[in-house]
């Protein structure tokens, strides 16, 4: 159907329309002509995709010399092929409906692993693996000394591409990841470079989180990416938490071991080359008493997006002389290195700030700010001038020279943690130096500053206003939508008590009771008992699970669970946890029934859809707190505390509740699906608990569904599934929840829609 | 760590774990029971090197690799004499050819290379340089006194939240407290029911509760600055938009008095007006009166409104 949009028209490839999907276009459209940030939350599974995508792909048509590009990041594989073909529908339902052939090139941009058609190199397991065999059959000067000894492997793929690829413009189309391979493989291009290289003219990029924030990433593959882009993370409530990842360092004995061997290599191949081409390392010379002023025009002239490792003080300047030489720099990496050792080997937590372990490290083995600063500038300049063919094997000495560059850089906003030892096992020695960024905006800041408009949306983003905070940026339009429906889908109960009246917490003083834990037992059993299909029910963590679950064996809930349904368990293990689904999936299909365990914040919890009889009931077991002994949490809640006065309290409720959220929230994923949500622990009754739920969820939670028993909870249960279970039709849903064109453009129902959305 | 031991009596960490390892200028390792049998006499050879060492020139070996230990050493020897900071040069060139200089004496000095040469050398640039290495000694450079800077807010800043924290405890103590007597005394003095009184209490505690937790959102934000526009927002520069206007021209006051035209302040004496007035004593002069003053008063308000109009 054919959508106005204050004034803006826009194709959506579906007969009939959400309103909440109309209110969110109106919300996205004012984002991109005021040319801001944006924050929007909508329920999962009401067409987040498909109305992102149609608007923007509106709005660029519309204005072409506005928006330029549209950057889609999401977080996992399935996502992204996902969006590609949501993508592929809205494209052909443009060319059916304006008859011009479509000009727009959008491709899908994922690791070599995915990408590779190399036979041999293609056929390796790990990732870091064949990003290494490759870099060695395609750095620059491998192929140089292919030229003169063809000897040499080289990739034909890339040559390939190399030699006409870059001329030829990739014909446009919707590409995903197998139909790039397809193209190389017919043209006999790589893949991956020829991605690479097409995302800077394509209008749509898909690709994963990392690409834009990792800085290590998007430095190789975003920086050239135009201003007038606009970023959408979808999915993106645990953003904050991947800008950390990608800024945080850990080091361990067994990475200063292998960066000891590096260091060595290093050594060997410097006196090596010294012997045959002193001549390489002169030139080299050369150019960093230069600086680095290439990197600085670039950056200068607004060209790419600039890089937090890379600060720009640095490229001003040119490197200090004191790591000049190749062999002066060798050895000032060894110094720091063997203080690392020394600092590693200690008995005690020590904790500091980046100023104070400068200042050590000035007093213990006399090195500068001002060299750290350079080091990882450097010791990229050095490995490209030695020529060393498998970067992988580096991977440990470039994580210490980020290390140090970092930590020489920002004074503010990260901290370092030795611990000698895991607190579970204070007996064995393994030491680990926690670089931890606190932060979250340092990581997004370029991000931010870059591009013109910057989309954050999820299902889950309660409560919104928390995040401009904590990732300082200033939105123009934050706005929360809520699902229409026909008939009440979901049904959200808070259980406080079991029948004997002992009230249900997952409190740390009360989580070995065993009257706790045989009230839990009670809930599942009598839901089994109940719910039809699939049941998901989610545990606070692995320990909590086991311990729950031995204590069922022993009291024989299990038993009598499995008269109803079938029991799997999601473990730490990827492969197990795989099976235990397809089993699960199995079981619901048949009939029998399943009921799968599984831990909020694990992968179940994030990645996997429970679409109607796969999930219709959810019991989340406790509050899913982060565990709060940890250092590096008690740090990171500190400095939220003082830079932006968000309380420890508020922060870990905002992070347990949003993971409730992600969590009941797997079970609709659409209007037709329908679910039981139920909070099993006394505490979500309480109003700072509940006010972080979604709104699509708070809507829905009644004074009568709070604080209930199990037997009142089986009654209420029992009343909704069988409302539920009555015959639902689109017709049902037709004109409330689901609009044609003409339902839309009516008077009241444009009313209505202007309700959906709640600023905040 | 643990596979580290003593050359000379193969004692390792592993077997003994307060084994001390020693290292001398010359960068071998010798544990600390093999020092003191070794050099009873204060002086000796190395095992290793034969180099000449002297007791007292042991120390704890810091690091796993000694090489760091006596490179680090050389390096705080040579840092004593080439102490020139940054200021000292005239441009970043210069500074950073200084710098590799020094890089490369302990290079040498740690390598064994060109040893003579390089102590020559040091003792050429400490003679010639004697006044700055004195001058620098007590300086610390920029980026030192950065740190110390950091370091000095980091804990002015720790301790004073601590502070703060701690004030805010007490005070809601104290309140709480006082809420708790004043219900004590009311249920003592007070002739209404204890019921009552109770609900009124809670009521109160209640009220306490929430205005302690609105004071805790009430921390001032420190991204804020005074003026009430957040830090790091792009404020709009756009200029007030100019109204038009004639530019103000004074114009003397004239009023109509209806009367005779008055004579002005100076000429009254010549008209012979002030000989009607007491002239002004020294004591009224003093505050800058003159007769003329109220003799030109009194003579304009005769002569407003003779006219009829």
């Amino acid at each position: 159907m054919k959508l106005n949009i204050e004034g803006l028209l826009v194709y959506f490839p579906y007969d009939y329309i959400y309103p909440e999907q109309y209110s969110y276009m109106l919300e996205l459209k004012r984002t991109l002509d005021a040319k801001g940030h944006g924050v929007l939350e909508m329920p999962s599974g009401t067409g987040k995709t498909i109305s992102l995508l149609s608007l923007i792909v509106a709005y660029q048509k519309a204005y072409p010399l506005e928006v330029t590009k549209l950057v889609y990041c999401s977080r996992t594989v399935p996502e992204i092929e996902k969006v590609v073909e949501e993508l592929r529908k809205l494209m052909d339902y443009y060319a059916k409906q304006t008859g011009v052939k479509n000009d727009f090139l959008a491709l899908a941009l994922s690791s070599r692993k995915n990408l590779c058609i190399h036979p041999e190199v293609s056929s390796l397991r790990f990732g870091k693996e064949v990003d290494g065999k490759c870099h060695s059959l395609t750095a620059s000067y491998i192929r140089a000394q292919h030229q003169s000894n063809p000897s040499q492997p080289v990739c034909q793929f890339f040559e390939e591409f190399d030699a006409v690829g870059r001329q030829v413009p990739i014909p446009p189309g919707i590409y995903n990841l197998d139909d790039l391979k397809d193209f190389g493989r017919r043209k006999g291009w790589c893949p991956y470079f020829l991605a690479r290289y097409a995302i800077l003219h394509a209008n749509i990029v898909v690709y994963s989180y990392h690409y834009l924030l990792d800085p290590k990433i998007a430095d190789l593959v975003s920086k050239e990416l135009a201003k007038k882009s606009v970023v959408v993370f979808d999915e993106a409530h645990n953003i904050d938490n991947v800008c950390i990842d990608s800024m945080s360092v850990n080091i361990t004995r067994r990475t200063l071991d292998r960066c000891q061997t590096n260091v060595e290599t290093l050594q060997n191949t410097i006196s090596r080359i010294k012997e045959t081409d002193a001549a390489k390392l002169r030139e080299e010379y050369r150019r960093l008493v230069e600086g680095l002023k290439e990197a600085n025009v670039a950056r200068e002239t607004d060209i790419y997006l600039s890089n937090p490792v890379l600060p720009d003080e640095i490229l001003q300047e040119a490197v200090p002389g004191s790591i000049r030489t190749a062999e002066h720099f060798v050895g000032f990496i060894k110094r720091f290195l063997e203080y690392l050792k020394a600092r590693l080997r200690i008995h005690h937590v020590v904790q500091e700030s980046a100023p104070q372990f400068l200042k050590d490290i000035y007093e213990k083995v006399c090195i500068d700010r001002k060299p750290l600063r350079f080091c990882a500038e450097r010791l990229r300049s050095l490995l490209r001038t030695l020529e060393i063919a498998d970067i992988a094997d580096f991977s440990a000495i470039t994580l210490i020279s980020h290390f140090a560059t970092l930590v020489s850089t920002y004074s503010k906003g990260f901290t370092i943690i030795i611990e000698p030892f895991e607190d579970r096992t204070p007996t064995i020695a393994n030491p680990v130096l926690h670089f931890s960024c606190m932060d979250p905006s340092i990581a997004i800041k370029p991000v931010f500053g870059r591009f013109q408009s910057v989309i954050i949306t999820s299902g889950t983003l309660s409560p919104l206003d928390i995040y401009p905070r904590i990732l300082d940026f200033h939105p123009v339009t934050m706005a929360s939508f809520t699902m229409t429906l026909a008939r009440t889908c979901l049904c959200p109960l808070i259980v406080g008590r079991g029948n004997d009246q002992v009230a249900m917490t997952s409190k740390f003083e009360t989580r070995e009771d065993f009257a706790v834990i045989r009230n839990y037992g009670n809930l599942l059993l009598e839901m089994s008992a109940i719910v039809p299909d699939g049941i998901v029910a989610f545990f606070t963590s692995y320990i909590y699970m086991e311990n729950i679950v031995a204590s069922w064996y022993e009291q024989g809930i299990l038993e009598n669970i499995q008269r109803n349904k079938l029991i799997f368990i999601e473990t730490q293990d990827a492969a197990e946890t795989s099976m235990a689904l397809e089993k699960y999936q199995e079981a619901c299909e048949n009939g029998r029934g399943a009921i799968l365990l599984s831990v909020a914040r694990g992968k179940v919890s994030e990645g996997i859809d429970f679409v109607h009889h796969f999930g219709r009931a959810v019991i989340m077991f406790g509050v899913p707190y982060v565990y709060t002994q940890s250092r590096i949490l008690k740090a990171r809640l500190e400095y939220l505390r003082d830079q932006f006065q968000i309380r420890e309290n508020d922060f870990l409720t905002f992070d347990a509740m949003r993971h409730a959220a992600q969590c009941v929230g797997r079970a609709i994923r659409g209007k037709t699906d329908y679910g039981l949500m139920i909070f099993a622990d006394k505490r979500y009754a309480r109003a700072d608990k509940r006010g972080k739920l979604p709104r699509w969820i708070q809507e829905h939670l009644t004074d009568g569904s709070l604080n209930l028993t199990i037997d009142e909870t089986v009654q209420l249960a029992k009343h909704f599934l069988r409302q539920m279970a009555q015959p639902f039709r689109r017709e049902d849903q037709l004109g409330l929840s689901l609009l044609t064109l003409e339902q839309l453009q009516s008077e009241d129902m444009l009313q209505k829609i202007a309700q959906i959305a709640q600023q905040a | 760590m643990d596979d580290q031991g003593c050359p000379r009596c193969k004692t390792t960490k592993y077997r003994n774990p307060s084994l001390k390892l020693m290292v001398n200028v010359c960068g071998h390792t010798l544990c600390e029971s093999c020092v003191e049998m070794l050099f009873v006499r204060g002086s000796g050879n190395c095992v290793q090197c034969n180099t000449p060492l002297r007791k007292s020139n042991f120390r704890v070996q810091l690091f796993e690799d000694p090489a760091i230990d006596k490179e680090v050493e050389i390096r705080k020897k040579v840092l004593k004499i080439y102490n020139k900071r940054e200021l000292d040069f005239y441009t970043l060139k210069e500074y950073n050819d200084y710098l590799e200089q020094v890089e490369d004496i302990v290079f040498n000095l740690t390598n064994n290379l060109d040893v003579e040469r390089t102590k020559q050398m040091m003792e050429q640039y400490q003679r010639d340089n004697k006044d700055i290495i004195q001058k620098n000694k007590a300086k610390l450079t920029r980026e030192q006194e950065e740190l110390e800077e950091l370091l000095l807010q980091e804990q002015q800043g720790s301790e004073q939240r601590r502070l703060e924290t701690l004030q805010e405890e007490q005070r809601q103590l104290q309140a709480k407290r006082k809420n708790k007597q004043a219900l004590l005394d009311e249920l003592e003095i007070s002739k209404l029911p204890a019921a009552v009184l109770l609900a009124q209490h809670k009521d109160r505690a209640s009220q306490l509760e929430t205005q302690i937790e609105k004071q805790k959102q009430n921390v001032k934000p420190a991204n804020i600055f005074s003026t009430g526009i957040m830090m790091g927002q792009t404020v709009s520069l756009v200029s007030v938009s100019r109204v038009e206007e004639v530019l103000y021209v004074y114009q003397p006051l004239c009023f109509d008095t209806y009367g005779p035209p008055i004579p002005e302040l100076d000429q009254l004496g010549r008209l012979g007006y002030l000989n009607h007035v007491r002239t002004a004593s020294p004591q009224d002069q003093a505050g800058g009166y003159t007769s003329g003053l109220a003799c030109h008063r009194a003579v304009q308000d005769a002569f407003s409104g003779l006219f009829p109009s």
